[in-house]
């Protein structure tokens, strides 16, 4: 099992190309061979080509098949609809000449499911045999290969090349299995559904080189291989020694590579290929693949086989009772499993002139019975083969897959060759060139060896080549003599399928020969590696010279090198993290929250509640409130009054305390037309409130000592709207009522008509807003912001400037404002001692409580550093 | 009748204060029902005074006898602002909001004048003037300040207008490592600006202590005197 | 329609911007602050209609506290068409007003002192630099000079160092943030009305 490891690593399709050195092989070439390089060599004209080196040519376009391959290509040839379909190097491969169209047509059914795999097809031809079966034939109806029985069908009908050795089955009835039959499972496939159609009168066609073999092989299987099962197929003799050989190395069965419930295999699948997938698929489970044909139609056939071919390798599958049949890299040969036209390595030596193979002398006697394309010269082939077929054939060429071009072929040749297959080989190359004469007469399909790469047990292909036979070494030689004159007309690349192309040794000797001997260089890669002068070597078609290196530097000066270097650093300044002294989040102190809800609780409520107004009101009068305070003085009696009540409904107990005094104080004195107007929504309400409220007892009425204009909307632009035209954009009051010409608004028509305006605000934007869209239409008219405590200091700039005649602001400025009204109404000064004590409360809790927390948090940035 | 809208009005705003005061003790679902109901109620109340101070006295009310008898100016004019109405609701349709843009440029547009304006005419020239007149005697004779407190009292305040202004302008070149700083200048004064941010901010945070307090007791006041009262 | 809408904007600007450096534009000014107006009071309207939607779609969706949204939509529409019916200057919504809405937000903000008390004192353990410095001192001057004795004013703080500190030292910074707001506010009207910018949903 290592050996064959060891051999595929080494030749398997995927390895390097090894030059097969044969140069020393040529004084042992036939002469036939050599003739006919000389003459490829010397030729001038296709007339001198020697009619056998015509033959030759015209086979060395046929790949090396597997013989139910071949007689299905035959059956391919002669179908006028299949030729769109079917290449001709395929059609033509099997030698079979297109004249014999009719007898071909009345089996294009049979054949055509063997080929094409086609279901209807199948059927069809399932109704033919089922018309068909003899009553010894029957008993080994599931026994037979279908391939098989499609080639005796084919005997049948044309006499096809292949059933000449084919035939000589019958006389190895007793052998093993063959290992080809693992590698072409469908052949089981077919002779399983047309072993009816094989009748013991085409065993006469069998050459008699393989008759000798046969029955050396028999004599050897019973001798090496007597403790390996029979298939009660091979009772029949259909079946090759060598071929029966060779199966001896699989343990599978002929039974499981029989998918009779699977017809749908062959659909649309070349027939080799079919056999292929067949064998992986049951040698690894055949009950599956009985069950479910479908599975290996999905899954490339040769990668089955090639996965089979492994398991297939395992010692244990070959200790399975049942016969089985070796997939085609079974490489564990034994000398039982050797072929036996390769194994005899006495008698081709003692009858060197009777086991010259048949092929090789029958080649002359029948024009069907050609030389394989790719033995034959390119002249021969071009002679056989109908031009108008070439187009086609290359367009079905190209269809197919080039894995299966280039894998099939690969996993037949590069099988790995046993040792004793090399002796083989060598002892029928000595064969080869002892039967010179009459290879030229012999069928060259009927013991075509292409089978027999795939048999080999290849531990070195470079000794298969090197001691290949004559026919084999001289076909890979002869194109790149010929190629001057041939390979171009008769063999442009797409001609040739890739597998056949893939099976010349890439860098063989044989290469090295031709290469020699031609001014043509050799093509080393791809599916043309080993043809030689195959493809001109144009100018260009490669690289001159060392590709230009083109450096990736750019053309920067240093301005422009400094200048990416300064957008680096702010690219990377951007992107790098800034370190921020950050502090980290600092926990929520629910106990602190806690303490200073009770403090300020506590504070309040008992202050509120004791009400002892302990604390003296403040006693310095700030300018902004004393400049208010005179300015309400200056108002004039029943003056209208312009209040705007721009505070949120949450401000309106700071806002009712500090302008309560004020109000009191100027309704009181003044006795003044209030009109109210507010840019906030619910300012008109707290307008309502407030003069109801703090200034109740004023008793001023809607309509009559007041109106109110209700909510302003837009902000400044109601405001300079307002202040542009008042009448205009507030004509009615909050009852909808009309309000200009009332007697709160008597007289009043302008913003500057008003004898004060006074903004009641908690917002330093809103009044903000009021200074600036009234700058210019205020004229005269004196301005007094009654404001919160959060927006004085935004306010005091106004006041500072001159834009706003005074400021009393929060509690502090109500109740210095409370003291200039006699105290009244006394909001402030009950606010005043809970004010004072929570002020006192908030400095301490401050400034102490941040005192603390700065040492506290300083200690803490020390411990982190 | 009025008492009982005030027993009424007492005991919501008894009701309301002790459950927003319960978020000392921390979220709970009292505190967040007073929040909804509130922002909801507040909502409504909103409406209805748009609706009553607005829409219906400067939309609709002008716009039948515009309709009725008025002039095509007075028609246009009438009907402009209601199809702008009609434009600024199609802004609730995510299919319709385009349009609503056009009332909406209206409206910024007219808001940009008017900013423009205000801010040139009645704040800047002003402060900037009342900047550079803190400085004049007499000016200064007139509101009974002497000299040296005007000089040291306007040169305060000019440094901290100043001061503060290079405390907000953030332009700045790269240094030759790579990092962004602003012109030493600037940044000395930036510095300064500080101090007179830092203090005005300080001073506008006790203000807006000082207006909390002022509603905190305004509250508890509140409920004393819900107590006192029955 | 983003050059009609900036086509209004810039049109509209102008002539407002006019109206205060030209008598002749004076009426167009009105009128068309008259418009603005009305249309900001339906904006207003549209906002509440939005906040319906938002908080309706929560309770068609039942999300969390879905029920919160559903009080405020009832107390929403409740007191909208009280308010239409009654007018808001009607006693019933003056209950509401004085009742609901002014002690919810005063409590609130009286809320906001404890909350003031307790950023104020863990303000310098969070950071220390000039700023905080100075915002803690003079924050600590205002309270203690807004505090007064039994007596009066506190001595000096109450008296001198409080006035001067709101009067001068603040009154510059809140002056420089005037003008620097003001600054801004200028050249943001500017670049609506060159049509720079574009917050109308033009770009």
């Amino acid at each position: 099992m290592q050996f064959s490891f060891a051999i595929k690593g080494k030749y398997s399709i995927w390895s390097g190309t090894d030059k097969k050195h044969t140069a020393e092989l040529e004084p042992i070439l036939p002469q036939w061979l050599k003739a006919a390089r000389d003459a490829a060599r010397n030729v001038e004209s296709e007339d001198d080509t020697p009619d056998f080196m015509q033959a030759n040519q015209e086979k060395q376009k046929a790949p090396i098949s597997p013989p139910d391959f071949l007689a299905g290509l035959q059956a391919q040839t002669g179908d006028d609809e299949e030729d769109e379909d079917v290449p001709s190097w395929l059609a033509n491969i099997t030698g079979a000449s297109p004249k014999s169209k009719p007898a071909k047509d009345e089996i294009s059914s049979d054949i055509r499911w063997v080929e094409m795999g086609d279901k209807d097809d199948f059927a069809q031809s399932e109704n033919i045999l089922a018309q068909q079966p003899s009553a010894t034939e029957k008993q080994n109806e599931e026994d037979m290969p279908i391939w098989l029985a499609g080639l005796h069908t084919d005997t049948q009908s044309e006499k096809d090349e292949l059933t000449d050795w084919l035939q000589d089955t019958n006389a190895s009835n007793e052998l093993p299995p063959l290992s080809i039959g693992a590698q072409f499972p469908n052949a089981g496939k077919e002779n399983d559904e047309k072993e009816d159609v094989v009748e013991p009168s085409t065993l006469d066609d069998t050459p008699d080189w393989l008759k000798q073999m046969s029955d050396e092989a028999q004599e050897k299987s019973e001798q090496d291989t007597s403790s390996q099962p029979t298939s009660p197929l091979l009772a029949d003799g259909d079946i090759p020694a060598w071929f029966e050989q060779l199966s001896n190395t699989s343990a599978e069965p002929i039974e499981a590579q029989t998918p009779r419930d699977a017809p749908e295999l062959s659909i649309d699948t070349p027939n080799w290929l079919e056999q292929l997938p067949d064998t992986s698929a049951e040698i690894v489970e055949d009950q599956t693949l009985k069950d479910s044909p479908e599975l290996s139609g999905d899954t490339p056939n040769w990668l089955n086989t090639l996965n089979a071919s492994e398991e297939n390798s395992k010692p244990e599958s070959a200790e399975v009772a049942e016969p089985s049949i070796p997939t085609s890299e079974a490489f564990s040969f034994t000398d039982a499993d050797i072929p036996e036209w390769l194994k005899s390595p006495t008698e081709p030596q003692d009858k060197k002139q009777d086991t010259t193979p048949a092929w090789l002398k029958s080649e002359d006697q029948s024009s069907e019975f050609e030389l394989p394309a790719w033995l034959a010269s390119e002249d021969t082939v071009r002679l056989h083969q109908p031009q108008a077929e070439e187009p086609v054939s290359d367009s079905l060429l190209s269809d197919l897959p080039d894995w299966l071009k280039s894998a099939a072929p690969e996993t037949t040749i590069f099988d790995t060759p046993t040792d004793e297959a090399e002796v083989n080989l060598e002892e029928t190359q000595m064969e080869t060139k002892s039967s010179v004469p009459e290879a030229e007469s012999v069928d060259p399909y009927a013991s075509m060896p292409a089978f027999v790469s795939d048999s080999q047990n290849s531990e070195s292909i470079e000794s298969l080549f090197t001691e290949m036979p004559d026919w084999l070494s001289r076909a890979d030689e002869q194109p790149a003599d010929l190629a001057i004159t041939t390979n171009e007309d008769i063999l442009p690349s797409n001609d040739l399928p890739s597998w056949v192309e893939a099976m010349r040794p890439n860098n063989s000797g044989l290469g090295q020969i031709s290469s020699a001997a031609s001014d043509q260089s050799a093509e080393s890669h791809g599916a043309l590696a080993g043809l030689q002068g195959v493809l001109p070597a144009g100018v260009g078609f490669n690289p001159t010279s060392k590709p230009k290196v083109y450096s990736l530097k750019l053309n920067a000066d240093d301005e422009q090198q400094r200048q990416a270097g300064i957008l680096e650093d702010i690219l990377a300044a951007e992107t790098s993290p800034v370190p921020i002294a950050s502090f980290g989040m600092l926990r929520s102190s629910r106990g602190l929250r806690w303490t200073l809800a009770f403090l300020m609780l506590a504070v309040v409520l008992s202050t509120t509640i004791l009400n002892i107004k302990f604390f003296s009101l403040p006693q310095g009068l700030p300018s902004e409130i004393n400049s208010a305070i005179q300015v309400m003085q200056s108002i004039p009696e029943n003056a209208p009054v312009l209040v705007v009540f721009d505070y949120e409904p949450s401000r309106a107990s700071e806002m009712e305390v500090v302008a309560s005094p004020v109000f009191d104080q100027l309704l009181l004195l003044k006795h003044p037309r209030l009109t109210f107007i507010s840019t906030n929504e619910t300012g008109a309400m707290l307008a309502e409130r407030f003069i109801a409220g703090p200034l109740a007892g004023h008793s001023y009425q809607n309509g009559v000592t007041y109106s109110n204009l209700g909510y302003l909307p837009g902000g400044q632009l109601g405001v300079r709207a307002f202040a542009q035209n008042p009448s205009l954009i507030a004509p009615f009051d909050i009852n909808l009522q009309p309000v200009w010409g009332s007697a709160p608004l008597q007289d009043v028509s302008l913003f500057s008509h008003f004898a004060t305006l006074i903004l009641i605000t908690d917002n330093a934007d809103a009044a903000r807003v009021w200074i600036e869209q009234t700058q210019g239409l205020r004229g005269n008219l004196p301005f007094i912001i009654i404001s919160s405590a959060q927006s004085t200091p935004l306010i005091q700039p106004y006041y500072a400037s001159g834009q706003v005649n005074g400021i009393v602001s929060g509690l502090y400025g109500g109740a210095l404002f409370e003291q200039y009204n006699a105290g009244r109404p006394g909001t402030a000064r009950n606010y005043w001692d809970a004010y004072t004590v929570g002020m006192l409360l908030a400095t301490v809790l401050v400034g102490i409580g941040g005192l603390w927390n700065v040492i506290v948090g300083l200690r803490e940035r020390g411990e982190g550093n | 009748m009025a008492i009982s809208l005030d027993l009424i009005t007492g005991v919501l705003s008894f009701l309301f204060t002790l459950m927003i005061l319960s978020y000392l003790i921390g979220d709970n679902p009292v505190f967040r029902l007073a929040v909804y109901m509130f922002i909801g109620i507040t909502s409504g109340y909103i409406a209805s005074i748009i609706w009553w101070q607005v829409l219906a006295p400067r939309l609709l009310m002008p716009l039948l006898p515009a309709l009725l008898s008025g002039s095509i100016v007075e028609k246009v004019i009438a009907i402009t602002p209601l199809l702008g109405a009609v434009f600024i609701l199609m802004k609730l349709s995510p299919r319709l909001s385009k349009i609503a843009s056009i009332a909406m440029a209206f409206l910024v547009g007219a808001g940009a004048a008017v900013i423009i304006a205000g801010a040139l005419i009645g704040t800047i020239i002003p402060q900037i003037s009342a900047t550079i007149n803190f400085f004049d005697p007499q000016l200064a004779a007139q509101r009974n300040i002497n000299v040296i407190e005007v000089l040291g009292n306007g040169a305060i305040i000019l440094v901290g207008v100043v001061t503060s202004l290079g405390y907000f302008h953030f332009s700045a070149r790269q240094q030759a490592n790579g990092t962004v700083r602003r012109f030493f200048l600037i940044e000395i004064i930036a510095f300064i600006g500080k101090i007179f941010i830092g203090t005005t901010l300080g001073v506008i945070f006790a203000g807006v202590y000082a207006t909390a307090l002022t509603a905190f007791i305004e509250r508890i006041s509140s409920l004393i005197n819900f107590f006192g009262n029955f | 329609m983003r050059i009609l809408t900036a086509v209004i904007a810039i049109a509209v600007g102008s002539m407002v911007l006019l109206g205060y450096f030209s008598t002749s534009f004076i009426n167009i000014q009105t009128l068309l602050l008259n418009w603005a107006i009305i249309l900001a009071g339906v904006a207003a309207l549209a906002g509440v209609f939005n906040l319906i939607t938002v908080h309706g779609n929560k309770v068609r969706q039942a999300e969390k506290n879905s029920i919160y949204s559903a009080v405020l939509v009832i107390s929403l529409i409740a007191t909208f068409i009280l308010g239409i019916i009654l007018r808001p200057q009607h006693a019933v919504m003056q209950v509401i007003l004085n009742g609901i809405i002014l002690p919810v937000e005063s409590t609130l903000m009286g809320l906001l002192t404890i909350t003031l008390l307790y950023a104020g004192i863990r303000l310098l353990r969070r950071r220390v630099d000039v700023m905080s410095i100075f915002f803690i001192i003079s924050a600590v001057i205002i309270f203690l000079g807004s505090a007064t004795l039994p007596s009066g004013d506190i001595p000096l703080i109450g008296t001198l160092v409080r006035p001067w500190l709101s009067q001068i030292w603040a009154m510059g910074g809140a002056r420089g943030i005037l003008i620097g707001v003001a600054l801004g506010t200028l050249v943001t009207g500017l670049r609506v009305l060159f049509g720079v910018e574009r917050p109308y949903g033009g770009k």
